[in-house]
């Protein structure tokens, strides 16, 4: 197991209603469950948190949460990921559910 | 833009979201409270926020319920201590409130990392569904993957009044391959999905009548047949276990020789085998002539 | 002089034939005295050819032929499709082989790769289906073939049914040059379906105990597509099919193929390109292309070989498979691979590696597999003269110059970033590259598709076009922006990224019209094999190991 956090800039969510917390994915092999809660601060980071099953990709996530960071306003979420081996297509598409979930209030 | 949506497809949150009245759901010990396994965190293997099992109180055609869906991905929805406690504390919670409690499984039993924990805890979600069962609460378990249900997850199933299966669904207490383990693999091969699933499949679960309804791969289709069987309950008593145990022995006079799965079906009044095995559940159910 | 030189070819098979004596009755042999007839009939230094592909394998024969010894059989020169049994490996451990040419070694790659280090694989070259049975006409004439059937009658014609594959392309040069063709049959029947090998070009025939083996190889499980294999699908549909309006193609035969076949039903249908893409296939007999074919999207399909399963499918379907007189399915290699090179706008297809300039391949130090059809299909082919919309319009992208054809083949890869384990897809340089199997094949890089050929690269990132690339550096820039998260493509920068995206030269999802949100397995057709037979009316008949009912 790798464990590592850091907070990524990132322009504050729009709305402040809908949902506290969403959820997407499962953990299982090859996937991952991502959630993302409201009300962390600062308002303009989102501060994420990974534990993932197989080390010594800590580059290749860094990249993948900054990008999505940098995509959407996301800043004022904590990300919280539990990993068992998904590639990194599937954090980001999982991220996006995840978002769009907490941020239109979807199921 | 969605196509068809198939209940063994979804996550066992959308399954819960699919069945139960729009956003009626409410989640209890919802992932943000990080209830995760100690165990496995200890043993290095990635641990999940929901332990694997959602739970929580919905409404079904108006009616309130307790709901619980395994999330078979994770450890094959095996049940270790935090998911049993869950469990046991919604079925216990069901008969304390008087509601009808569904349970969605797909668990192949008891988490074999904390297997005391589950083995108690299965047996005491058993104790509180018999509960249940004395207060005439409905229970329900619904069985739509080939997860399916094992183990102790398998008896489990059998304690609850009502099992909705689908196609897709398997029940049985050992698994394929520890039964070719035991008993050879020309007694049981494990790999011949085919025979597997007319073993232990929800169409053969339906024609011997462990299952009360077999149908579509669909959550309209399921809550359907949940909704019919909702006012529905009886208690265990010692007469109701005496028929069984008189009709389990009956089935094992009729069938314990046979070999071949299609002679099951031929006997309980199957006529097109191939028909039926391509059939879809309730086509199947039209087709056979149903027995117990 | 002629006369006596013809003679002389004529007269060595007349003695071979002649050694066998009573071991045959006629053309036909008992199976136990099919070892004692190789050795009389293969004589050291003979080009000897083994049928057998990736599908279709002479299994009988191959494993009697690895019953013999070095003292019975050496210094042959193997030519073969595909080395893909445990009996091909034997003749290389026995030390028989003086000479291999070959196309593909799938399942044997890994022995392959330690033969190769233990110095025991004389390899010729590592060839393209089409190339190797071009040079059964020139240069690597068998002057015996082994090769299976489905039937024979009683003179020895042969019915090769759904699987005609290679035979052809084996039989006509070897019986046209004095040389003398084998076949193992599954029966020997009084009246065939009907011809297709005359028993003119047939020497000897043994029914086997056993029939041919037939590997499933086309038979793709829905279940397994996974979502993101259908978001590439939707962003290919979008971005190239729907773009360039392909109407002939190739499919490969991988999820991420399968998926776009699965789709066309669906959201193919919502993005009213039925009857304006996908109506000429150049492909076997997938199994997941029933939903289109079912919903009328599907003109016809020429095949290379047949599939496990698809027989009365493919029977009933008439109107689109090509089928004999007696109305079954029929395939042929060598021409299906000809129609893929010439006359079709796109191929699209998988790899396991890709390099920085587009080069992909299948062969690593430890596993040496070689080429399945796709080489030949994935080529620009220059001889081409032919125009249709998609090959016009791909070609003006590439601004060709004064020097070269106004069109281009779209030759299409499309692969995940990643494949299983996080083993990145997209390197610098291609491990085929490694000095020692240079080496053994006198300094080739087995290379499956030149960079050069490809036009586009879909992976789950985006498109990149590499055809409208204006040089070295931009389509190194365009990969690496579609490369995602491997080391290759964490080395993209993000301004070059942008300008290639404001050119169109790398599209995003969203810039073709996809949400990824969207990409989910529910817009398959159907979401397992169950559902093609139920597509199929019950026609198509799977293998038991994906029967779950």
């Amino acid at each position: 197991m790798e464990k590592f956090a850091k907070a990524f800039p990132s322009k504050p969510l729009k709305t402040t209603a809908g949902k506290p917390w969403a959820l997407a994915g499962v953990v299982g092999s090859g996937n991952l469950e991502v959630l993302v809660e409201r009300g962390s601060r600062p308002s303009d980071a989102m501060d994420c948190h990974v534990e993932t099953s197989i080390p010594g990709y800590k580059a290749s996530w860094l990249a993948a949460l900054a990008d999505f960071a940098h995509h959407y306003p996301a800043g004022g979420t904590k990300v919280t990921i539990n990993d068992q081996g998904a590639p990194p297509v599937l954090v980001t598409l999982r991220l996006r559910q995840a978002y769009d979930h907490l941020t239109k209030g979807e199921k | 833009m969605t196509g068809t949506s198939l209940f063994h497809e979804q996550t066992a949150r959308q399954r819960i979201a699919a069945l139960v009245d729009p956003r009626s759901f409410a989640e209890m010990l919802p992932p943000p409270e990080r209830l995760t396994s100690p165990y496995l965190a200890q043993l290095g293997i990635p641990v999940s926020f929901d332990d694997g099992v959602v739970i929580g109180k919905a409404k079904l055609g108006g009616k309130e319920i307790y709901i619980a869906a395994q999330v078979g991905q994770f450890v094959g929805g095996a049940v270790g201590e935090i998911h049993g406690a869950k469990l046991t504390g919604l079925f216990k919670a069901a008969a304390r409130d008087q509601v009808p409690c569904v349970l969605i499984i797909e668990s192949g039993g008891v988490r074999l990392h904390e297997g005391s924990a589950g083995e108690i805890a299965i047996a005491e979600t058993m104790r509180a569904i018999f509960e249940c069962r004395a207060k005439k609460v409905p229970t329900i378990a619904v069985i739509a993957t080939d997860i399916g249900a094992y183990g102790g997850i398998g008896i489990l199933s059998t304690c609850c009044d009502f099992r909705v299966m689908t196609e897709h669904g398997r029940l049985g207490i050992s698994g394929p391959i520890v039964i070719e383990k035991w008993m050879g693999k020309k007694a049981y091969d494990s790999a011949n999905r085919a025979l597997v699933w007319k073993t232990s499949g929800g169409k053969t679960k339906y024609l011997l009548g462990d299952a009360d309804a077999l149908v579509h791969d669909s959550a309209d289709a399921i809550r359907d047949a949940v909704a019919k069987l909702l006012g529905k309950s009886s208690a265990i008593t010692l007469t109701s276990v005496k028929t069984r145990q008189k009709e389990l022995e009956k089935r094992l006079k009729r069938f314990g020789d046979t070999a071949d799965p299609d002679a099951v079906w031929k006997a309980m009044g199957v006529r097109d085998i191939a028909g039926a095995s391509l059939a879809s559940g309730p086509e199947f159910a039209a087709m056979a002539k149903r027995g117990k | 002089m002629t006369t006596a030189k013809t003679a002389l070819r004529r007269l060595n098979k007349a003695q071979r034939l002649e050694r066998v004596g009573k071991l045959a009755r006629g053309k036909f042999v008992s199976p136990d005295n099919v070892p004692q007839l190789l050795k009389r009939i293969i004589e050291p230094g003979d080009i000897l050819c083994l049928e057998g592909d990736n599908q279709k394998q002479a299994d009988f024969l191959a494993n009697q032929l690895a019953t013999l010894d070095k003292k019975d059989l050496h210094d042959i020169h193997l030519v073969m499709s595909c080395i893909t049994l445990p009996a091909h490996i034997e003749l290389f451990k026995k030390g028989m082989i003086r000479q291999v040419d070959f196309c593909y070694a799938g399942p044997q790659g890994t022995a392959v790769a330690d033969l190769v280090k233990a110095k025991k694989f004389p390899v010729g070259a590592i060839h393209t289906y089409n190339e190797l049975y071009a040079r059964y006409y020139i240069d690597l004439t068998p002057r015996v073939a082994l090769i299976a059937a489905a039937q024979a009658d009683r003179k020895g014609n042969l019915f090769l049914a759904a699987n005609t594959e290679d035979t052809p392309a084996i039989v006509e040069p070897t019986a046209f040059s004095d040389g003398i063709v084998f076949a193992q049959v599954n029966e020997i029947v009084d009246k065939l379906p009907r011809i297709d090998i005359p028993a003119d070009q047939v020497d000897f025939v043994v029914e086997a105990p056993y029939p041919m083996h037939l590997q499933a190889l086309f038979t793709r499980d829905p279940a397994a597509i996974t979502d993101v294999q259908v978001l590439m699908a939707m962003v290919a549909l979008r971005g190239i099919y729907e773009k360039y309006e392909v109407q002939s193609l190739n499919h490969g035969v991988g999820f991420n193929t399968a998926a776009i076949e699965l789709l066309l039903p669906t959201y193919g249908e919502r993005l009213g390109l039925k009857g304006k893409i996908c109506k000429y296939w150049m492909v076997n007999p997938l199994p997941t292309m029933i939903p289109a074919i079912e919903s009328g999207w599907v003109e016809s399909v020429f095949a290379v070989g047949g599939e496990v399963g698809m027989e009365r499918y493919t029977a009933a379907r008439s109107d689109v498979f090509f089928t004999g007189r007696d109305g079954s399915f029929h395939s042929n290699r060598a021409m299906g691979q000809l129609a893929g090179h010439y006359a079709i706008d796109m191929f699209i297809g998988a790899s396991l590696q890709i390099d920085i300039n587009g080069n992909s391949s299948t062969v690593s130090k430890n596993r040496i597999t070689g080429f399945g059809g796709a080489p030949n299909m994935g080529c620009q082919p220059t001889g081409r003269r032919h125009p249709t919309k998609a090959w016009l319009k791909a070609g003006a992208e590439a601004n060709p110059g004064p020097g070269s054809p106004p069109g281009r083949k779209l030759v299409v890869q499309m692969v995940e970033t990643f494949q299983a384990g996080r083993v990145p897809t997209f390197v610098e340089e291609l491990d085929a590259a490694e000095p020692s199997i240079r080496k053994a094949l006198h300094g080739v890089t087995p290379v499956m598709i030149y960079g050069d050929d490809v036009t586009h690269i879909v992976t789950e990132e985006g498109i990149a076009n590499l055809a409208a690339c204006r040089s070295i550096a931009e389509r190194q820039a365009a990969i690496r922006a579609v490369a995602g998260y491997t080391p290759v493509g964490l080395k993209r920068k993000k301004r070059e990224t942008e300008e290639l995206r404001r050119r169109g030269i790398v599209q995003m999802p969203e810039d073709v019209g996809v949400r990824p949100s969207e990409a989910s397995r529910s817009l398959l057709a159907t979401q397992d094999i169950k559902g093609l037979v139920r597509w199929s009316n019950g026609l198509y008949d799977p293998p038991s190991q994906f029967v779950d009912w």
